[in-house]
């Protein structure tokens, strides 16, 4: 293996958000700058769950037959597991209300420029 | 302390519940109001009646304190600081929460109540993002769990932003949609933040991390604690609407209806409050957060009060007006002393009051006139006499002149601020508060003092009793605190000395 | 000229750039003033605190900041003008100020 499971995540994660906060500044199309702050979402998710990695690590599920310094040794982290997907889903909420305004605006405007639509005023 | 206390959690379960219910029943107008006039009274009595103590959401106490379930456990449980963690999502409700939720309830309470008697047809929608909002700032300044604080200030930030799309004011669409972008970018970072605190701590109990920063378990001059810091920094910025989120922040205020505005800054103080205190709790070790805190207010008073000046709408001036006055907030922080941090403290109290008095009284003029440029405004004063008064007094408190509340803790900062060696930021404050004054005055000379324009036509001759009613209200509340501020400063003086 | 016909007309200028229509009234030429002359002063008295740094850095800071504003004089319209509701000025200044704030925080803690 050339690289630990966990730092290819976080170096992952830190491209998303990086091209995320690029497009989110330099795209002008309403609905590519909405993809790019999902990809900014979905950095600081991968990045959350990655701090739960463990190499080697089993199911954080206490089976019966298992000793408990040998469970408490492996496990996994459970708790940015139990997060992430609280976080997923905020994402998913804002992203549908903005999908929605970017609707309603279109039919207003006639365009998805974010220019235009959301210029000064 | 009793920890068997159930009117905790219901705070926040009533409003929570009664909002989804009322978002399901908003055609029909009389059950909506019935359900709304009672749930906007439980809001600031439900704090007042409870008692002290903590709420232990899906598990339970610490094992030090819980010794049914320590028994029988390995010492590698027991005997480490794994003993005193909290495996559960805990809510404390001291007296500064007393003291802010039930503020924060009757801003609230009042807000509903005109919403309800200003139209013919109260909008259930309207109401159930009002109360929505409320539980999650409440539970923000409960909370003593960052994630669970995470996904509440989301919550809220989606309600500000429902907040403004019922309002019907132009251009509202547009306002809400640069916010939520904005948002999304500001609030990952947030989260990122509070990733790097639980990578580091392994908790994301706040008492715990600041527990293992604080007996050395992790390293906390680690680069990776730094970064939290300044990430979760900048979630703060962007929940209280500091620069360079003020102009959006404001924008927010101005494109909703008065009582939507009143609500909104009451949200952004509290939110304000709940952050920063988490943020001088874990961080107060480092120095320079809260040099970064005192500077970043000083910021936000200065280009939020020059901006307001310059405003021709009369609502966006009193949004950047609420902007600048947040810096204040912030200084009490920044000085990082007690007095300091309960002057701050005292300070959030009383601008959520004076704010949102000044929003509902200049909301009387927009329900008059439907407008709100201020070139278009004027001879106002034989309209409506009474709520001129109110507002010239709620004038008065805002820029701090006695014997109203915000005097008392703009008082206690200049205090602090001279204690601690910068009497800089005292002049700094003076200077800005009689700007804030001049402000203000120029609006109200416009607004009612000079002639009316020919072309100003009153829509609406008469404004509801329960409006003026609301603004007596409040006005009492800052009076109460002018003239006693010892019955605030009691409440919010345990937590300042707690994170000091 | 004098200072006020000058500001005027920067005010004149920045209203014919944003499209902004109707006169440049009393009022408003008034509050661009006073806002001019709080951000000036609350600036000036703000370098005044790095005394707590370095005293003589202070005291060249001070004529280097009353320079820099004497030069740039009315301020306010220039900064009025960065700080308007359009999403693209927002966005940059919020990366900024992010980019800004994690490398403060990053060299301040180390160094302060």
């Amino acid at each position: 293996m050339i690289m630990d499971t966990q730092l290819a995540s976080l170096l992952t994660a830190g491209a998303l958000i990086v091209i995320g906060i690029f497009g989110t500044l330099f795209l002008d199309n309403l609905i590519k700058k909405v993809i790019s702050l999902a990809f900014i979402g979905d950095g600081a998710n991968l990045f959350l769950i990655a701090m739960g990695y463990k190499a080697g690590g089993i199911v954080y599920i206490f089976l019966p037959g298992m000793s408990m310094s040998e469970f408490s040794q492996n496990a996994a982290y459970p708790l940015p597991f139990a997060l992430v997907l609280t976080s997923i889903v905020i994402g998913a909420s804002t992203m549908a209300v903005m999908l929605g305004l970017i609707i309603v605006l279109n039919k207003k405007y006639g365009s998805l420029s974010a220019s235009k639509i959301l210029g000064d005023n | 302390m009793s920890t068997e206390n159930l009117l905790i959690p219901l705070m926040i379960i009533i409003p929570i519940t009664c909002a989804l219910f009322l978002n399901l029943l908003h055609e029909k107008s009389r059950v909506v109001k019935i359900i709304s006039v009672i749930v906007a009274l439980l809001l600031p009595t439900i704090p007042l009646l409870a008692n002290y103590g903590i709420q232990y959401f899906g598990g339970y106490a610490p094992l030090a304190q819980n010794p049914t379930i320590a028994t029988g456990l390995p010492t590698f449980i027991t005997g480490t600081a794994l003993n005193i963690f909290h495996p559960a999502i805990t809510y404390v409700f001291g007296s500064a929460q007393k003291l802010m939720i039930t503020i924060l309830g009757f801003v609230a309470l009042f807000a509903i109540f005109i919403s309800l008697y200003e139209v013919k047809k109260p909008s259930g929608v309207y109401i159930y993002l009002i109360l929505m909002g409320v539980a999650s700032v409440m539970a923000m300044l409960l909370s003593d769990d960052i994630f669970n604080l995470y996904v509440f200030f989301e919550i809220a930030a989606l309600t500000q932003v429902g907040i403004v799309l019922v309002s019907k004011v132009k251009n509202n669409y547009e306002t809400a949609l640069k916010y939520l972008i904005v948002g999304s970018i500001a609030s990952p970072m947030l989260l990122l933040g509070i990733a790097l605190l639980l990578g580091v701590t392994g908790n994301v109990n706040i008492t715990d991390i600041v527990y293992s920063i604080k007996t050395g378990l992790v390293d906390p001059h680690s680069p990776v604690l730094l970064m939290a810091c300044s990430l979760i920094v900048f979630g703060w910025l962007y929940a209280a609407g500091l620069p360079p989120f003020h102009t959006i922040k404001s924008a927010m205020y101005s494109k909703a209806l008065p009582t939507g505005a009143a609500v909104l800054q009451a949200f952004s103080v509290f939110t304000f409050v709940a952050l920063g205190v988490i943020i001088i709790r874990i961080f107060s070790y480092l120095h320079f957060a809260e040099i970064f805190i005192l500077g970043i207010s000083l910021i936000a008073m200065v280009l939020g009060i020059t901006m307001a000046i310059t405003q021709t709408d009369f609502k966006r001036l009193i949004a950047f007006l609420a902007v600048g006055e947040l810096g204040y907030i912030g200084v009490g922080f920044g000085l990082g002393t007690v007095f300091g941090i309960t002057a701050g403290l005292f300070q959030a109290v009383n601008e959520a009051v004076i704010t949102a008095l000044l929003f509902i009284g200049f909301g009387t003029i927009m329900y008059k006139t439907k407008e709100t440029e201020l070139k278009k405004l004027g001879g106002m004063l034989v309209e409506t006499p009474k709520s001129a008064l109110l507002v010239l007094l709620a004038g008065l408190a805002m820029a701090g002149v006695p014997p109203f509340n915000a005097f008392q803790s703009k008082l206690m900062l200049v205090q602090s601020s001279l204690n601690s060696g910068l009497p800089e930021v005292a002049i700094i404050m003076v200077l800005l508060s009689i700007v804030t004054f001049m402000t203000f005055m120029r609006a109200f000379h416009t607004i009612y003092l000079r002639p009316k324009p020919a072309d100003l036509v009153i829509e609406n001759e008469n404004i509801p009793k329960v409006t003026i009613v609301a603004m007596v209200c409040l006005l009492i509340i800052c009076l109460v605190f002018g003239l006693y501020p010892q019955l605030a400063t009691n409440y919010l003086q345990g937590l300042a000395m707690g994170i000091a | 000229m004098n200072i006020y016909d000058f500001i005027l007309k920067k005010i004149k200028d920045v209203k014919m750039e944003t499209g902004d229509e109707g006169p440049v009234t009393n009022i408003s030429a008034t509050s661009m003033l006073t806002a001019e002359i709080t951000i000036i002063s609350s600036l000036l008295i703000g370098v005044v605190m790095l005394r707590l740094l370095n005293r003589a850095l202070m005291m060249a800071l001070i004529v280097i900041v009353f320079l820099i504003i004497f030069m740039a004089m009315p301020i306010m319209p220039k900064l009025k003008r960065e700080q308007n509701d359009s999403l693209a000025t927002m966005s940059f200044y919020v990366i900024v100020a992010l980019a800004i704030i994690v490398s403060l925080f990053y060299w301040g803690n180390l160094n302060v």
